[in-house]
């Protein structure tokens, strides 16, 4: 009896303490404070946070979620905005942030220093995102399977087809990935619409599952759950790195590309901050941070060093990719509804 | 007028005269005086919030029953008080919104943006519990529910909060399954996004296509539901009608599952069943078996599924097991029924609510379950992985996630319902307040037999996924690289010492804090409101209560990425505005666990007599203590089952808290998820270990601070003792 | 086994602290939904009475008790104990203990922690109220086992723990609620003798719930009737025995013959009835000139085998039973079958016999009024 008496007492003082010490919201730094989404890696993410703390002295409250989570959450909080700013991550959601007015514009003194890439991007979402590292389109395959397999050496993008691959091609599903839909920009844009949905059909065949994260197939060339995954050529490297058996490649034909952006949030309660942190984010030093963080993108800023493991984008042959077009809500859910009528629903 | 009355007539000016009504912003810094009368409503209300004055009408009016105690029409003053407080704060807080009028109408009328305020504060909570309780106590005061003033009360208090955090938001997020891109009222686009073929098509019929993702999800809840109930009925069997050895090692082990974070047991499937995974390469260099992608879809994701729900079935039917009348299958017996013929007419049919309960858990578990599909599902589509990318996928259609959530809804209520219609009308009280001199009967052979068949190898393979995992926390990278390293334990909970004392630097410290934290307030509180849901619906009755249960099982019908969705929308604004904060995530949890407290004591109540209450009534304990002293202890297996869950779904669960997650309230599973994400299959294999130790020592305390029930019942072992012998006259 | 023997040489009387109360319903209803389970019910049980409620099974009298105990509540009427009204008073605010058919013994407490909880909930130390449940189980004999789990008792000794329980407050009313269904045949009769010396020595007032009406007539001061969710009749036994109000109080007590006559004159307390061509005088009752229904107990009807005198009613034994005590008879007569109980040392009338029938004195035959 003593004990229930206890166990009683005990829920009473839980359910005080609750509501003691958590409907007080939020922290109560006055100042210094900024609060950041973060879409990158979390450890790339902590790295920038503790380097900007250490640099500035502001306080940074950070989450990381992917870059469709951060945006469906900055939707739904857009009446009464809890995020200050949205580094990292796929520039697609940042663009249609953009486009839904969810973020604002600003022009940082150190737009001149930026590739060119960055810049165009920044225009063209109206200046309310820019560039911040960039990675290229491409695929990986595990080089012990090819060879207990007798798959040839793969270079181009119409290798994927070859019937030795059959049921050994991964890829996201488009719907669920901005990395899949991606590739579905890129193959329309390097063959045209029609022939590149006959290619995408074709190479339906040999896709044995679409992931929901547009990462997860490097995962599986490197567990050697499949032979070859179509993802971002650094996601890739990162498993290199690992040790993992894979060869990188980047495809003959040209490939898309991702930008990965940097908004800052509409009715942003730390708006000086948050420009404070956006300028310093597209430093070197700051962009020096991802390479050290095991992220192989490639930086915005001119006069950041490229890590050595990372894709020479000078070594791709990237085609002229238009986010302005791919990247709009409109021509995104047509491509996607064909995509799914199309190639999604084919037998095998 | 009690006392509790005229507390709680106290504690509403409390509220509005002392307590600040509006929560703070988040940069301000509040002094004393903020707290004290400073930020009172009486002092916002004559410093221009006019709205909050009308609150003092149901104040004063309150006052009159307790200064004059004995009028017969107090009970008459007292709801009249509760019920224009309560509607007072529902509407100023309703129609007033952080950037003035929330309706357009009013705006019109007054021709401008009009006032604005913040969400509510502490005050505001005080002052609507206590409007909300002197309502209540109005209505015992009139005789409903026996004049009970607690059980009023609870009804009042659960009706409240499963209004304000399952209703409210819930409504919010279906509202937007008939509303077009711009929120405008569309049941065009509603009905074409309903009858979408990849919802409901039929190909995989008649061709080598897909079947819709609304058949997917069915068949794989309903096998996911029998196969649990099966797995879970063998455990419970064994752990309580058998002498074999192991059975503690045995219920431990089926427990474990339970205490796993979401996607470990998924990595595990694929690291022995994968491709390149340790059976599939053993099977491939010794028999030639090629390896095969064949976990990737149904069959991956139902083992995965049975080996994560197998313990929430185990758990609900190992108390109706213990609570069936022994005496009753003795009568069988004696009526010349062989032990099987006994076990299938009598114990069987008298597990029905346990095995109903199991099933119900078991099948919508499988239907809100998102990690597991999320790894293993491959090709095969289920709702609620549908519904998170509608959400957080390239497509953001909320509208859409609506839809399908309504279809998962729908399929969980239909099991609900399905599971009355089977129950029926029956009786199965089988504790009564007559001492059962019974002796359980052991198990049948071929019961026993098949339940030794199914429960001791799922029991071995379960220890082998946890061989894997174990392995795969201590090792650089499974599968690839079998170097022994403490690597990955180092980075996410390295200790310095520094000259201020430990410094917790390893990058996992403040999740699993804040996931310890929120989880061991929300699985008391849990309990609490699930058990007093399940005591309020079996014992006593109100008009209503078919919604009531309804209501308190909405929740956890809804998937969770919906759930999360839907507090961001519903909290995030005046005038309840808790998002970013601890309690928002302790309500949820509070909130989707509920459920199993409320099936479990249900499951458990309706074995016990309800005469055993009346006696404790009529003794003089009011309904309180007769729920301390009398249900709850009877109620153990119960507390324990909810306690656990509720503790452990606080620590594992995702698909909710993937939204309400903060920087200061990161959830340990986010944390994984990112891991995951990351590839660093080691490092969240790693915290997964550490979080099972965790929840394991959070168990064994549970079960040593609630004990076990005690129903004096005897073994054999003293039944043959002189004592009982002389008990029968 | 242990009997409740001390009883009769009880001497001091714990219930001298208060006073037995009575207990007054006024016009109570209760309807659940569209059914009402207690319709319109007036009654008073004075302190100190054990009154029964007699009923068939759903006529309302458990109801009626749950009533009193405060585990239902009256959706109409007014609720009386010991003259303050609890009507809306919850069963823990009313000073009522109850004995319940099932025992409602709580399973996770042993005997000594069962009796004991009443004034442990009521605030009293754990000393006290250990000590209150020894005395109380002393006198009902069940001292020695008060560490035993209800389960290890027999039902008569589990019986007896919730008499011990609900006595141990010392509440102004007593409800049993058919108190003996669980017990056999012999130990039935000894429960409700004890229950009876108990009520008389404690002066409890006890309300007392069976459907049998031996068990009634056995053990109360009165009964109160019920059928149909209304009181039928409320009376001594013996009022109800001999003079049942209407015909299902007649039938549902004892025995009864329902037989017709006729009331021949018109004024005066005593009416003169024609039966058949007997003429007998009996209480008027309210009865007017003009055919009545009688009710006429068995052994209230005398058999002679001597040949058929004038003035009296011939019949034809059909089936005669010995049963020691006495001999039963079924009666082929002009006034119709009769059931005829016989006592004494006679010897039994063969089947067959003409016989003639004759009513015993004042006694036994009642005019049933409005029947």
């Amino acid at each position: 009896m003593k004990l229930k008496k206890n166990l009683v007492a005990a829920t009473m003082l839980a359910g005080s303490m609750t509501a003691l010490s958590f409907l007080s919201a939020g922290t109560a730094q006055a100042q210094g404070a900024l609060v950041m989404y973060c879409g990158v890696q979390e450890e790339w993410c902590r790295a920038m946070v503790g380097a900007f703390e250490r640099d500035t002295g502001v306080k940074v409250s950070m989450t990381r979620k992917s870059s469709g989570e951060i945006f469906a959450q900055i939707k739904a909080e857009s009446a009464n905005p809890r995020a200050d700013i949205w580094w990292g991550g796929t520039g697609d959601p940042h663009m249609q942030a953009a486009e839904e007015g969810l973020t604002v514009e600003y022009k940082s003194p150190k737009m001149s220093e930026l590739q060119d890439w960055a810049v165009r991007q920044w225009e063209q979402s109206k200046q309310r995102t820019v560039g911040i590292y960039s990675g290229a389109l491409g695929f990986g395959y595990n080089t012990e399977l090819a060879k207990t397999n007798n798959v040839p050496e793969l270079k181009c993008w119409a290798d994927l087809l070859k019937p030795e691959l059959k049921d050994e091609v991964q890829v996201a599903d488009p719907n669920s990935s901005g990395t899949a839909y991606t590739l579905l920009a890129t193959i329309v844009q390097i063959m045209g619409e029609d022939k590149g949905f006959e290619y995408l059909k074709a190479l339906h065949k040999n896709v044995n599952q679409y992931t929901k994260s547009g990462a997860a197939p490097a995962k599986a060339v490197a567990q050697g759950e499949t032979t070859a995954g179509i993802t971002f050529m650094h996601d890739m490297v990162t498993m290199v790195v690992d040790k993992a058996p894979i060869k990188v490649v980047a495809p003959c034909e040209g490939t898309g590309y991702e930008i990965g952006s940097m908004s800052i949030v509409k009715g942003a309660k730390n708006l000086e901050n948050a420009k404070k942190f956006y300028d310093w984010a597209l430093t070197a030093d700051a962009q020096k941070i991802g390479a050290e963080a095991k992220s192989y993108q490639v930086p915005s800023n001119k006069s950041t060093p490229v890590p050595p493991q990372a894709p020479k984008l000078t070594d791709i042959k990237l085609i002229n990719f238009d986010f302005a077009k791919y990247g709009s809500s409109e021509e995104r859910k047509r491509l996607l509804s064909k995509w799914d009528n199309e190639v999604k629903n084919l037998p095998k | 007028m009690s006392r509790a009355t005229l507390g709680w007539i106290v504690l509403g000016w409390v509220g509005f005269a002392l307590l600040p009504w509006y929560g703070f912003d988040r940069t301000a810094v509040p002094t004393l005086t903020d707290y004290i009368v400073g930020g009172s409503a009486l002092v916002h209300g004559l410093n221009g919030a006019w709205w909050l004055l009308p609150i003092l009408v149901p104040l004063l009016m309150s006052l009159r029953p307790a200064l004059l105690p004995s009028r017969a029409d107090n009970s008459t003053w007292l709801i009249a008080s509760g019920f224009l407080g309560l509607a007072l704060i529902v509407i100023e807080g309703f129609t007033i919104g952080l950037n003035g009028w929330t309706l357009d109408v009013l705006k019109a009328l007054t021709g401008g943006n009009g006032p604005s305020q913040a969400g509510m504060g502490y005050g505001a909570a005080l002052t609507s519990t206590a409007f909300l309780i002197i309502l209540c106590h109005g209505l015992a005061a009139r005789g409903w529910c026996r004049g009970d003033a607690f059980v009023t009360s609870s009804i009042g208090v659960v009706i409240a909060l499963i209004i304000v955090f399952v209703f409210f938001p819930v409504a919010t997020i279906l509202a937007s399954a008939f509303a077009d891109n711009d929120g405008n009222f569309a049941p065009l686009t509603f009905l074409t996004k309903f009858m979408d073929k990849s919802i409901w098509g039929l190909d995989c019929l008649s061709s080598d296509l897909r079947c819709g993702v609304a058949w997917n999800t069915l068949f794989l809840g309903l096998l996911v539901g029998v196969g649990t109930t099966a797995l879970g009925l063998a455990f419970a069997l064994i752990a309580t009608r058998t002498a074999f050895r192991y059975k503690k090692l045995l219920r431990v082990m089926s427990v474990l599952p339970i205490i796993t974070p979401p996607f470990v047991i998924g990595l595990a499937l694929i690291l022995i069943f994968g491709r390149s995974g340790a059976l599939s390469s053993v099977l491939w260099e010794w028999f030639g078996i090629p390896r095969s992608r064949w976990i990737y879809g149904l069959p991956g994701v139902f083992i995965a599924q049975l080996l994560a729900f197998t313990p929430i079935a185990f758990l609900v039917l190992i108390g109706v097991v213990q609570g069936i009348s022994p005496t009753l299958e003795e009568a069988s017996q004696t009526l010349r029924a062989k032990s099987w013929t006994t076990f299938v007419t009598v114990t069987l049919p008298l597990m029905r609510p346990g095995l109903a309960n199991a099933f119900l858990l078991g099948f919508v578990e499988s239907l809100a379950d998102f990690g597991n599909p999320l790894v293993l599902g491959g090709n095969y589509e289920v709702l609620s992985t549908k519904i998170f990318f509608a959400v957080v996928g390239a497509q953001q259609d909320q509208g859409r996630a609506a839809v399908l959530s309504i279809i998962l809804l729908a399929f969980t209520l239909g099991a609900f319902w399905l599971q009355h219609a089977w129950l029926g009308k029956k009786v199965y009280t089988t504790v009564t307040g007559k001492g059962d001199s019974g002796v359980p009967l052991p198990l049948p052979r071929r019961v026993a037999l098949a339940s030794y068949f199914t429960a001791i190898p799922w029991a071995l393979f379960t220890v082998a996924v946890y061989t894997i995992i174990l392995v795969g926390a201590f090792v650089r990278s499974m599968g690839r690289d079998y170097t022994p390293t403490l690597e990955h334990f180092l980075t996410a909970f390295r200790i310095e010492r520094t000259d201020r004392g430990l410094y917790f630097s390893g990058s996992a410290w403040d999740s699993f804090f804040a996931t310890v934290k929120v989880a061991a307030l929300s699985a008391p509180l849990t309990a609490a409101i699930g058990l007093l849901t399940a005591y309020l619906l079996t014992r006593q009755r109100f008009s209503g209560q078919r919604s009531f249960e309804f209501g308190t099982l909405l929740s956890f019908a809804i998937p969770g990425t919906v759930v999360g969705v839907s507090y961001i929308l519903a909290f995030n604004v005046p005038p309840i505005e808790i998002t970013g904060t601890g309690f928002v995530l302790v309500m949820c949890f509070v909130f989707r666990n509920m459920p199993v407290g409320v099936r479990s004591g249900i499951a458990t109540l309706s074995q016990i007599d309800k005469s055993l209450d009346e006696a404790s009534l009529t003794l003089g304990a009011r309904s309180a203590t007769t729920m301390r002293r009398v249900v709850l202890p009877l109620l153990r297996p119960a507390i324990v089952a909810s306690l656990v869950y509720s503790f452990v779904r606080a620590m594992t669960a995702v698909s909710a808290v993937i939204f309400l997650v903060t920087a200061e309230y990161n959830m340990a599973t986010t944390y994984i998820v990112g891991r995951v994400e990351a590839g660093e299959f080691g490092l969240a294999i790693a915290y997964s270990t550490v979080l099972i130790i965790v929840m394991l020592l959070a168990i064994l305390a549970i079960q040593l601070a609630v004990g076990e029930r005690r129903l004096g019942r005897r073994t054999l072992s003293t039944s043959a003792s002189p004592v009982a012998a002389q008990a029968i006259p | 086994m242990n009997r409740m023997s001390s009883l009769s040489s009880l001497s001091r009387s714990p219930a001298s602290k208060k006073q037995a109360a009575s207990v007054e319903f006024r016009g109570v209803t209760k309807r659940y939904g569209s059914v009402t389970a207690v319709d319109n019910v007036s009654f008073t049980i004075e302190p100190g009475q054990l009154v029964t409620l007699l009923g068939p099974s759903g006529c309302g009298k458990t109801t009626t008790l749950r009533m009193i105990a405060g585990l239902e509540m009256a959706s109409e009427g007014q609720i009386l104990i010991g003259g303050r009204d609890v009507t809306h008073l919850s069963a823990a605010d009313r000073d009522v203990s109850m004995v319940f058919q099932s025992y409602a013994l709580f399973p996770h407490m042993s005997v000594l922690e069962n009796v004991a909880y009443g004034p442990t909930v009521q605030g009293i130390s754990k000393k006290d109220a250990y000590e209150m449940a020894m005395e109380k189980l002393e006198l009902i004999g069940l001292k020695g086992l008060e560490k035993r789990a209800p389960s290890e008792l027999s039902g008569g000794q589990q019986q007896r723990v919730a008499v011990a329980r609900a006595l141990v407050l010392e509440p102004q009313v007593l409800l049993f609620d058919e108190p003996l269904s669980n017990l056999d045949a012999k130990l039935r009769r000894r429960v409700r003798e004890d229950i009876r010396e108990l009520q008389q020595s404690l002066n409890l007032t006890v309300a007392y719930v069976t459907h049998d009406q031996e068990e009634a007539l056995a053990v109360s001061d009165h009964i109160i009737v019920m059928s149909n969710a209304r009181i039928a009749q409320t009376g001594t036994p013996r009022e109800l025995y001999e003079e049942p109000a209407d015909l299902f109080v007649a039938d549902f007590i004892g025995d009864a013959n329902i037989i017709s006559g006729e009331v021949v004159d018109d004024t005066g307390p005593v009416a003169n009835v024609k039966i058949g061509n007997l003429n007998v005088q009996l209480p008027r009752r309210g009865a007017g000139p003009g055919p009545v229904k009688l009710a006429v107990r068995p052994d209230a009807i005398v058999l002679d085998e001597a040949s058929a005198a004038l003035g009296r009613i011939t019949g034809t034994v059909r089936k005669a039973s010995y049963l020691g005590t006495q001999t039963e008879y079924e009666v082929e007569s002009p006034i119709g079958n009769l059931f005829v109980v016989q006592y004494g040392r006679k010897d039994t009338i063969a089947p067959g016999t003409p016989i003639s029938v004759s009513f015993a004195s004042q006694r036994g035959i009642a005019i049933i009024p409005g029947a």
